[in-house]
């Protein structure tokens, strides 16, 4: 045995790490780079193989993660997983000895981390080479290569390209090892014969088997080498500057393993702190305290009218296409506005730059497809469709009504998505770079019941569907980024039932622009327009409204006459906004301000919402954090309409904001934040308004009034393990209480319907060895209030021919606490060019016997519970390439 | 398909109540009928008040269709009171109520006549209190709720019926009488009420009222804005029997785009029910305050009894 070579270096940074820095952004004004280039090796240091390994005839594998400065040295190194038998300390010394050229960001060359591996291998010499003979003359040294393999490496399951893997024949230590391009492609020149091939490729299994060329020969092989355990991707990405006080963001590994979320990304949120838990399976996010639609939704910043199909069905966007999820449970940053709740915003991912990929996903009810590939080198593709096929499958399980007559329930819904990314060639310096994206989502559901001994046919018809095209322009030169985002949409809304029918157009055009400036290392100034306008078409063929247009009674109601309405709604809202990043040593200000002016349906309304954030780094790892501002919500166009439809008067809602936390980091993966928050909201929505009789004995029935007061306090405990190989996961608390009353009224605040006291969320996921990853999720909260039924009595009205229920004190009990425990099985295939994927996704394993809710027979005597999900299985396969 | 499965699974775990509205089996109010239904004024001026509510000052008959198929005939203590505040299903707010009798009744028909006009209050007319206390300020007429009491026993009633004092605020309105019924069908026959009716087996057994559309009255009320709102009634029936159950139990009536419904209903025995007469009651509602019923009484037995 001879010691052939001591190291082998792989460069950790492989095609996915690239891609999963991909997205410029401006995110709450906080511009987060993209890496335009990454690090090369220049000078390799031969590690010392450690003799008592050597003397054993040990190898190993040194993974660690490596610190590149800007000017290419290796100022720090870590070993993420140590081997011992001296192989750290060994890889440590070498690799902080290297040379790189520096990474750029932006094209300009800045400080990155990235994994590396460092391999040490004894190499055994192989018998049965072919040896060249020597020409005449020449000192006896090694032949010539006479032969050549050119091929191209593929991890295995995903046509991914590998680059950087070092390809080698063993039984010839006399070549030079090939370095496989990014590509994927390597050139081995070697001798006639046998070759024991050897590919070493970072997070992949060593790779060998044995190609006999003949002389002269070219030989072009594909390789697909296996990849290591599949462990959880670890992506490099700039740190994200820290400005709001909470901000969660979730990775694409975290989006699409969580159980109990049936692989829907989106639905991840609803377990963090702060986030109410929504009955069933309800999309509704209910975000510390406030209403469902006071948290907004941004897809790549631009504003969705619906998350969810079908209101809890999956979310309008392929997980596939998602790149990260932000989450904002309140004092986000001033480059966000109109809502007094939360946000979330959505961003999506570039195509792939090496090959084309795409993904398969079929379940019970749709089937979604997604693809992505790279047309030029600086210009990438992706799209994704999704079909559900409910509506098809619905009718058979229908029961048949035995009179004759028809039933029918159909339930439909489709999205799509489709993204253009330009510039950004890779490896090469870039300015400017942009995407068009184009998405979309139309959702119908149909109920017809006509005939047999039905006294009534029903046919209900709802559908709403959307579009948006949003361009997206990032230009960043030196310390100056502006990113420009038009974007233009359309929805329609429409609902027939029966004779009534109503329908909306709506049509939206609008513009953010973000501008960032690094004045220098202690100022930081952010500043941009957000702007929207809006029109909505709006039309109705409506029977004349009892209670709105003349007084009812109660009981049957009449025949009326029909009245068509038609309006044109046009709403502008523009906003500008300004924040400044102060540092002064440890601490950091960020005053913001935002402004708007808003002209809804002929009316002006402004708004200035003054902010300041704080953070002060107490310690290294630990800071202290807090925020203040005001908030807004301008009211829709159309709740502003004349009565019977709305109320002119109406002005924006508003809430006051604070927050005071700390947090801490404890190693590179584990850390925790706890923040207490006081929201206050003030001149909220609420309906019905107030009815007034007017001087000519014209009585004026408002639907809405800004007469809502709620308030919001608690504390949230998140304790987290980011995504690292292997594991990830968190535990989140939240201990709030919110409340609300009417202003005006001398009744005293009370608990909101979504209050809950206590809501812990236990999330852990582990990958396995052979393709297997479990997961689990632990939910405990408190029950939701409600208000005791009183019995003993009977209230009958007989005009109304019904019962009046008897309540105590409004939400003066809380139905049972919720519990339930899920898990998530994963297991992937892997085949040479795709890979399968199965899961099985059980909620509530422990068939707890939860409460979502109650209901009364009819006389109010008694409550019945309607009960949560039980223990459910859920199926899924998917395939990808 | 998560939630058409969901509504699956909760339909086979929720344990819903078995008692039905029209399962006749303790103490109930079925109906209340009032005559007139409707009182209106010639003029709307509230100028002079006292005239206006002595123009109201007309007796009235109400009568309550009480229920108490397991009473055996016992005595039901009652109190009617009339209060200012539509919300007070009690009649019991404190200076705003008045009692207009007292007493017991018994499984049938309790018939009081009272004038309600010049009651009055602590400190006001019954009809200024209740004037005070409408959101609409007398717009949609004055509705006077009138509260029966009922206890026997553990059981304890109590039932709201609104009378209503309007004028004529536009020519075209006229006053509103009591819908009736004019006969009910089964299975397509008619049913008299002597026509000593038998029926035997699990059924079901279709019933359908005689057609009444053309006593469906047009009617005018003022909108909001003081304008005509062109109406016309459409008719509720609530059906009721001392055994089995309707299916549905209350029929007719629009939808809210404004479509009529069919009166077709089906009345099922239950499968523990034994030989025995069932009373069937059919209580009809305008929409606007007038209320009657029609009764029917049929001797059931289940299949091999003796119909």
């Amino acid at each position: 045995m001879r010691l052939l070579a001591a190291c082998l270096l792989v460069l950790g940074l492989p095609a996915g790490a690239y891609e999963g820095a991909k997205v410029v952004e401006v995110d709450a004004g906080v511009h987060v780079p993209v890496l335009t280039k990454a690090p090369e090796l220049l000078e390799l240091v031969d590690a010392d193989y450690p003799p008592d390994a050597l003397a054993q005839g040990l190898t190993a594998s040194v993974r660690m993660q490596i610190t590149i400065g800007a000017d290419g040295s290796v100022p720090d190194a870590e070993v993420l997983e140590a081997v011992g038998h001296g192989f750290d300390e060994a890889a440590l010394a070498a690799v902080k000895r290297f040379r790189f050229s520096p990474a750029e960001l932006d094209g300009t060359p800045a400080a990155v981390q990235v994994e590396y591996t460092y391999h040490f291998v004894l190499r055994v010499a192989d018998a049965g080479v072919e040896p060249e003979a020597p020409d005449a003359g020449q000192d006896a040294g090694p032949p010539p290569p006479n032969a050549k393999l050119l091929g191209r490496l593929v991890s295995r399951g995903s046509r991914t390209r590998i680059e950087g893997a070092t390809v080698r024949c063993t039984n010839q230590p006399d070549l030079i090892d090939a370095l496989s391009n990014a590509e994927g492609f390597f050139e081995l020149p070697l001798h006639a014969g046998p070759c024991a091939v050897q590919v070493v490729a970072s997070e992949h299994e060593p790779f060998l088997t044995t190609e006999k060329l003949e002389r002269g020969e070219q030989r072009e092989v594909v390789y697909y080498v296996r990849p290591k355990t599949q462990g959880y991707e670890t992506v490099v990405r700039a740190e994200r500057e820290k400005k709001e006080v909470v901000r969660r963001t979730l990775d694409r590994n975290e989006l699409q393993k969580i159980p109990g979320s049936f692989g829907d990304p989106v639905r991840v949120i609803q377990n963090f702190p702060g986030v109410a838990r929504a009955p069933f399976l309800s999309g509704q996010l209910i975000v510390r305290g406030a209403q469902p639609d006071q948290t907004l939704t941004f897809l790549d910043g631009v504003e969705i009218p619906i998350l969810y199909h079908l209101g809890g069905g999956p979310s309008v966007v392929n997980s596939e296409f998602l790149d990260r999820i932000d989450f904002f449970p309140g004092g986000f940053g001033a480059r966000y506005g109109r809502a007094v709740g939360g946000v979330i915003d959505v961003a999506t991912r570039k195509g792939a730059t090496d090959t084309y990929h795409g993904v398969a996903k079929i379940d019970l009810q749709d089937t979604s497809l997604f693809f992505e590939a790279p047309i030029t080198d600086s210009v990438s593709v992706a799209a994704a469709v999704r079909r559900s096929y409910i509506d098809a499958l619905l009718p058979l399980v229908l029961p048949k009504d035995p009179e004759g007559g028809s039933l029918l329930i159909l339930p439909r819904y489709w999205d799509y998505q489709a993204r253009a990314d330009f510039g950004g060639k890779r490896g090469e310096p870039t300015r400017s770079t942009g995407s068009v994206m184009a998405f979309g989502s139309d959702d119908a559901l149909q109920l017809v019941a006509t005939g047999g001994g039905r006294n009534r046919d029903v046919n209900v018809d709802f559908h709403t569907t959307f579009h948006r095209v949003v361009g997206t322009w990032n230009y960043r030169e030196g310390n100056v980024s502006l990113k420009t985002t038009p974007y233009l949409g359309y929805d329609l809304g429409t609902l027939r039932f029966g004779a009534s029918s109503v329908r909306a157009d709506e049509y939206e055009v609008g513009l953010r622009e973000d501008l960032a400036v690094e004045v220098n290392s202690h100022l930081t100034v952010r500043a941009g327009v957000d702007t929207v306008f809006d029109r909505i078409a709006g039309s109705a063929e409506l029977p004349v409204l009892s209670g709105n247009q003349y007084v009812p009674f109660p009981g049957a109601e009449p025949k009326v006459e029909s009245q068509r309405v038609a309006r044109q709604l046009d709403s502008f809202d523009g906003a500008i906004f300004l924040e400044t990043d102060l540092k002064i040593g440890k601490l950091t200000l960020t005053p913001g301000l935002r402004a708007s002016h808003a002209l809804l349906d002929g009316q002006t309304r402004h708004a200035f919402d003054p902010r300041l954030w704080a953070r002060y780094e107490l310690l290294e790892s630990t800071a202290l954090k807090g925020s203040i501002g005001l908030y807004t919500q301008p009211p829709s166009a159309t709740d502003m309409e004349p009565p019977p439809f709305g109320t002119p008067s109406l002005t924006h809602e508003r809430a006051f904001q604070s927050s005071l936390g700390v947090s801490h980091r404890f190693t590179d993966y584990i850390n925790v934040d706890l923040t207490g928050f006081y929201n206050r909201r003030f001149e909220n929505v609420s309906s019905p308004g107030p009815t007034v009789t007017n001087p000519d004995g014209s009585v004026t029935s408002q639907r809405f009034a800004n007469d809502g007061l709620g308030r919001a306090y608690g504390l949230e405990v998140m304790l987290r393990h980011e995504v690292s190989k292997r594991f990830f996961g968190w535990v989140a608390y939240t201990l709030a209480r919110s409340e609300e009353r009417t202003a005006g009224s001398d009744k005293p605040y009370v608990l909101t319907s979504f209050d809950q006291t206590h809501i812990l969320t236990v999330v852990g996921s582990v990958r396995l060895p052979y393709g297997f990853e479990i997961g689990s999720r632990f939910r405990y909260v408190t029950g939701r209030p409600k208000s005791p039924l009183v019995t003993g009595y009977d209230e009958y009205r007989a005009d109304a021919n019904s019962f009046a229920i008897k309540l105590g004190a409004s939400r003066s009990a809380r139905v049972k606490d919720f519990a339930q425990l899920d898990v998530r099985i994963d297991k992937t295939f892997q085949f040479d060019s795709w890979s399968l994927g199965l899961f099985l996704d059980v909620q509530n394993i422990l068939n707890i016997k939860n409460v979502e809710g109650s209901f009364y027979d009819y006389r109010f005597r008694q409550e019945y519970e309607v009960p949560g999900i039980p223990f459910l299985p859920i199926l899924g396969v998917k395939g990808s390439f | 398909m998560r939630r058409a499965l969901l509504l699956t699974l909760l339909a086979a775990a929720c344990v819903g109540p078995t008692d039905d509205p029209s399962q006749v089996v303790d103490l109930r109010v079925l109906g209340v009928r009032i005559e007139p239904p409707e009182v209106m004024a010639e003029q709307c001026s509230l100028d002079d008040p006292l005239k206006l509510f002595a123009t109201f000052n007309q007796e009235l008959q109400v009568t309550w269709r009480i229920a108490d198929p397991k009473g055996m005939g016992r005595a039901i203590a009652y109190e009617v009171r009339a209060c200012a505040d539509q919300g007070d299903l009690q009649c019991n707010n404190e200076g705003e109520f008045v009692v207009l009798g007292k007493g017991e009744a018994h499984d049938g028909e309790l018939t009081l006549p009272m004038r309600l006009g010049a009651q009055q209050l602590a400190d006001k007319f019954l009809l200024q209190g209740v004037l005070e206390q409408d959101t609409f300020k007398g717009l949609g007429g004055l509705r006077v709720p009138i509260v029966i009491h009922l206890t026997a026993g553990t059981e304890d009633v109590y039932a709201q019926k609104l009378m209503v004092f309007s004028c004529r605020f536009f020519p075209e309105m006229k006053v509103n009488v009591t819908p009736q019924l004019p006969g009910m069908t089964l299975d397509g026959k008619p049913w008299e009420a002597d026509a000593g009716l038998s029926l035997s087996g699990a059924g079901p057994f279709v019933m359908l009222p005689v057609d009444f559309t053309d006593a469906e009255e047009p009617y005018v009320v003022p909108s909001l804005k003081l304008e005509p709102v062109h109406l016309v009634e459409s008719w509720k029936i609530a059906w009721y029997a001392t055994a089995g159950k309707f299916s549905p139990n209350e029929t007719g009536g629009v939808d809210f785009s404004g479509l009529s419904e069919r009166h077709r209903t089906q009345w099922k025995p239950k499968s523990d029910d034994v030989e025995q007469d069932v009373r069937f009651t059919f209580v009809v509602r305008d929409g606007r305050g007038g209320q009657s019923w029609l009764e029917r009484i049929a001797h059931w037995a289940p299949d091999g009894g003796t119909p």
